[in-house]
């Protein structure tokens, strides 16, 4: 390791970043903010995620048979599900088991002695792996000979999946614009860090020095000012997260999500690497696009 | 060692630099350009580090030919050219052994051929006793040697020197031109764009005259004058 060329390469960073410190700061500080308000669709995006799986993932979809099926067409049907690829647990419930669970569920709310038949049907309980299947799933077992009705709550099931997609698409556009708005104030930042250094360029330039060398230290520039602003961004979010998701548990428990359960640290590693490419993207295609001109 | 062939130069403003040169400069040798501003002397210069590509025609550094060289490859020719200008052309918050030291440091010189390089090059330009001031604590002169430092660290084949002397007082002159005689004398190819009549009469060197981008007229140890009756 030549320490004497790390050390010009690093002097040559804190120049860049140094020269414009006022546009360097507004940088950094309009990539926390950006940090700040992705973070935030990012964490409430993975909350709303893992209540999804928690509620939809529940999604069973209720295949009730017709009454004195045959045990031959109830294996076939059963096969037919246990074969499917997007299903993933079938299982039978006769009308016996039915009743049971309904007694049980109804003992000491009503005298269940007034219960004296049964008129509930055989059931093939169907759970989907992956709960945008259901739908199709549904409809195939609607199709069975043996198969009755079906019943899998498509109502609230869909409304659901479509509020994620919704949310997922409107969550996307307001992350793409930020991203956006940030990687183009990196971009003017180093072009003005670049204007200010090109005599210096322009010497480089004369003796002999690559693109790549010329290009590095300003790449390096929008690097440090992607993770600068992420770092700050991330400090701020973590203070958000411990002031308040122990207090939304508390105040507001009628709200579905477990802010518990978010994985937070990956949350902050994807903003910090996030940060880091804008900033090196912007920064190349800065400095590239002054040294084709030049 | 500099070999143009029918060279044609046309800027895209329209403005008709240089056209038909043809020109051969040895390795070793001393040659000034003549002419007045706006004659072709800094454009033809210019062709030979490839800041501009010629229009037509062809030239050749150290028998590669620059048409159609790839823009990766041009910092390599660079290396072997070294550039002086009139205005110096120095960081101003780089200190004399900085500024030197630059020019090795970003072709990715190890720091102790920097450290091995520097001060003999500055001793060799006379300006070793100065190596931690600032430019512009120095004189035109001393600013001057310091580039020329710079632009010889590389160990270049060929020193162009854009009006060197334009920004000196005639001693100073004087001075610089002896010390581009002396890298001449080492075996550098020297090429000099300038204005200055005594130095250009007092060397008798090589002269080649610009006129309107053309060569009027082109002798071995030449005076200022040469061409014009």
């Amino acid at each position: 390791m030549d320490w004497g060329k790390v050390r010009f390469f690093w002097a040559e960073v804190a120049q860049n970043f140094t020269r414009n410190l006022t546009m360097a700061v507004t940088a950094v500080g309009t990539v926390a903010v950006s940090v700040v308000l992705l973070g935030t669709i990012l964490f409430l995006h993975e909350s709303f995620a893992i209540f999804m799986k928690q509620v939809v993932g529940q999604v069973t979809i209720a295949a009730y048979l017709k009454d004195n099926t045959p045990k031959t067409q109830v294996d076939g049907t059963l096969r037919v599900m246990k074969s499917d690829p997007r299903v993933e647990t079938v299982t039978f419930v006769s009308k016996k088991q039915a009743m049971d669970g309904l007694r049980d569920r109804l003992r000491g709310q009503m005298n269940l002695n007034l219960i004296n038949s049964n008129p509930l049907p055989d059931a093939i309980l169907v759970h989907p792996a992956d709960p945008n299947d259901s739908g199709s799933i549904a409809k195939r077992l609607q199709g069975l000979p043996a198969v009755a009705s079906v019943n899998y709550r498509s109502d609230i099931t869909e409304k659901l999946l479509r509020v994620e997609s919704v949310l997922g698409a409107v969550g996307l556009g307001v992350v793409s614009l930020l991203l956006a708005a940030t990687a183009l104030l990196i971009y003017n930042t180093i072009r003005l860090t670049v204007f200010a250094r090109r005599s210096e360029i322009h010497i480089m330039q004369l003796v002999g020095a690559t693109h790549w060398t010329v290009r590095w230290p300003f790449v390096f520039e929008g690097i440090l000012t992607g993770v600068a602003g992420a770092v700050i961004g991330i400090a701020l979010l973590e203070f958000a997260y411990r002031t308040f998701a122990p207090r939304i548990a508390i105040d507001l428990p009628f709200l579905p999500f477990n802010f518990a359960v978010v994985p937070v640290g990956v949350i902050a590693f994807e903003l910090l690497c996030t940060g880091a490419l804008v900033g090196m993207l912007a920064s190349m295609l800065s400095v590239s696009r002054y040294l084709r001109s030049s | 060692m500099i070999v143009f062939k029918d060279v044609g130069l046309v800027y895209p403003n329209g403005v008709h630099a240089l056209s038909n040169i043809d020109l051969e400069l040895g390795r070793g040798e001393f040659v000034f350009l003549v002419g007045g501003s706006g004659q072709g002397k800094s454009s033809l210069l210019k062709c030979i580090y490839r800041e501009v590509e010629p229009t037509t025609g062809e030239v050749d550094i150290d028998g590669v030919p620059l048409r159609g060289i790839a823009a990766g490859q041009i910092p390599f020719l660079r290396r072997k050219v070294g550039v002086v200008f009139q205005d110096f052309k120095l960081l101003q918050q780089k200190t004399v052994w900085e500024n030197v030291a630059y020019a090795l440091q970003v072709t990715g010189a190890s720091s102790r051929d920097v450290m091995r390089r520097v001060p003999r090059m500055l001793e060799l330009v006379g300006i070793a006793h100065k190596s931690k001031m600032f430019p512009y604590e120095l004189s035109g002169g001393e600013q001057q040697r310091t580039a020329i430092a710079r632009s010889l660290v590389n160990n270049p084949l060929i020193l162009l020197c854009d009006e060197p002397t334009g920004n000196l007082d005639p001693e100073t002159s004087n001075e610089i031109m002896a010390l581009l005689a002396r890298i001449n004398a080492k075996g550098t190819t020297v090429v000099v764009a300038t204005h200055n009549q005594a130095v250009v009469d007092r060397m008798r060197r090589r002269v080649v005259r610009l006129t309107n981008g053309r060569i009027a007229n082109d002798q071995e140890r030449g005076h200022y004058h040469i061409g014009l009756g």
